[in-house]
């Protein structure tokens, strides 16, 4: 597992803290604005933990994926139909479950069992931003959409963790 | 794991290239000093004109991105998706960068809310919430290059002769670098849907023939393009710019060896000749009614719209 102090780890332009991997486990951010950045199937493990502490959240999604609230043994034709009635349970706003949703031509992933990402992400000091991120500035985070984010710190997921654009 | 179900057509034109140097052109409106001097330059008289203009053009390209975000569901291939994506992000930063200016030229209430919509662009918020992911890949593929060249041939090119700000300018060589590459996937897209098998062709030309396509087309685009037309030429726009604009659609298109094989883009491209013709009976008999009819349409029969029309913001930076 990297680290932020790992001297292998790549530096950004970023001057906040950068949380790796796992470091963000056991951790309390009250008071602090954080942001994640993460496919839907890493952000679903992070994001209700982070949420509980911290002052607000940006989930910055790279890609949703198909969640199930309960551990149901059902092979992937049953368990996709189970996970999209789910969500439509569970996410009433149609744009949010729209961007929710996975495409179901290039994402083969299976579902993943989590009962808690939907109900994080509908908490109001949570935010589920979608647009691509394409830098990593002082202060925050540029997102394609024009906007500076900024945020006191940043957790990346695994693949966000080996972007190189972002430390540029 | 990301797997492709269908092998598109081969055009030879080199998407992943694009898709590169979208990634490493972006830009933010943190980068455009917003409060350089300039913005006296926009005179009282200039203001009063040109804000139902800009609040026209925010709402067309808040609307235009969600037409992207509705193509990357329908895109060949990933590597098109992911470009959709950007293009769909990309219009949503033009319309907060005009909001921003809207916002320099004093051209917001106190509390620097977006314009309200007008009907027309209320109905095709509708239409794209109802409809918008189920539309063929022919059909909003066709639709969107055609916006594109009127909103860069015509509708910029006017707001940069009126206005002398520095600050708009600049906004506008960001924009219009990005347009112009928007303008060149939208066509090579085309040429992809064109060289595809015409059985696919046709069947997906014939689902264009469904009644929400037929009603969408003449019950929202042709009274909201008509509005913004008429608008526009009233403000002072020539009529030649349309005409350059719709020619510069069918120019691109005719370049290409498959587009000419997609009915949509005839169909469009026919619609566009008798919309910048103000003499055509199109207007008399079908546009303008329909103008007038949609007047009539109260916005509260429409219900709430989704969330994406709330993204709008005029603030570079977010915390």
């Amino acid at each position: 597992m990297t680290t932020r102090s790992s001297p292998s780890s790549p530096s950004s332009r970023y001057d906040g803290e950068l949380i790796r991997g796992e470091e963000w486990r056991g951790r309390a951010f009250t008071g602090r604005s954080v942001a994640v950045i993460a496919p839907g199937r890493e952000a679903a493990i992070v994001v209700p933990e982070i949420v509980r502490t911290a002052r607000t959240v940006k989930v910055f999604q790279e890609e949703p994926d198909w969640l199930l609230p309960l551990p149901l043994p059902l092979p992937r034709a049953l368990a996709v139909p189970a996970a999209r009635l789910s969500l439509r349970l569970r996410v009433r706003e149609p744009w949010t479950r729209r961007r929710l949703t996975p495409d179901a031509r290039f994402n083969r992933n299976r579902p993943l069992v989590d009962g808690r990402y939907y109900a994080a992400l509908q908490e109001p000091h949570c935010t589920l931003i979608t647009w691509p991120v394409y830098a990593l500035v002082p202060g925050g985070i540029r997102s394609a959409e024009g906007i500076e984010h900024h945020v006191d710190c940043i957790i990346l997921g695994a693949t966000a963790a080996h972007r190189e654009d972002l430390f540029a | 794991m990301t797997t492709t179900t269908e092998k598109p057509a081969v055009t030879g034109y080199d998407f992943d290239a694009m898709l590169q140097t979208i990634k490493d052109k972006q830009w933010s409106l943190a980068d455009i000093d917003w409060n350089a001097p300039g913005a006296e330059l926009v005179t009282d008289e200039v203001r009063a004109k040109m804000r139902p203009f800009m609040a026209d053009l925010v709402w067309i390209e808040h609307v235009g991105a969600r037409g992207f975000a509705s193509l990357a569901k329908k895109a060949p291939t990933p590597t098109i998706k992911r470009i959709y994506e950007y293009f769909h992000a990309e219009e949503q930063k033009h319309a907060n960068a005009e909001l921003a200016l809207m916002k320099r030229w004093g051209m917001l209430d106190e509390d620097g809310n977006p314009p309200e919509p007008n009907i027309n662009v209320k109905l095709a918020i509708k239409v794209l919430d109802d409809y918008g992911d189920t539309l063929p890949l022919t059909g909003l593929a066709t639709l969107i290059p055609l916006l594109e060249c009127a909103l860069d041939g015509a509708l910029v090119k006017f707001l940069l002769d009126e206005v002398h700000d520095p600050v708009c300018h600049e906004v506008f060589r960001h924009i219009n670098s990005d347009e112009a590459r928007h303008i060149t996937v939208d066509f090579q897209v085309l040429e992809l849907i064109g060289a595809g098998p015409l059985h696919k062709l046709l069947i997906e030309s014939l689902a264009l023939l469904s009644p929400q396509v037929i009603i969408g087309l003449v019950v929202v685009f042709t009274p909201l393009i008509n509005k913004m037309r008429d608008n526009i030429v009233a403000m002072g726009l020539p009529e030649q710019k349309l005409y350059n604009a719709v020619k510069r659609f069918a120019t691109i298109g005719s370049r290409g060896a498959h587009t000419s094989r997609i009915p949509a883009y005839h169909v469009l491209k026919a619609q566009a000749a008798m919309v910048v013709d103000r003499t055509s009976p199109y207007h008399r008999l079908l546009a303008d009614p329909m103008v007038r009819l949609t007047s009539f349409v109260p916005a509260k029969l429409l219900g709430k719209p989704q969330a994406w029309v709330d993204e709008l913001t005029h603030e570079p930076v977010a915390s």
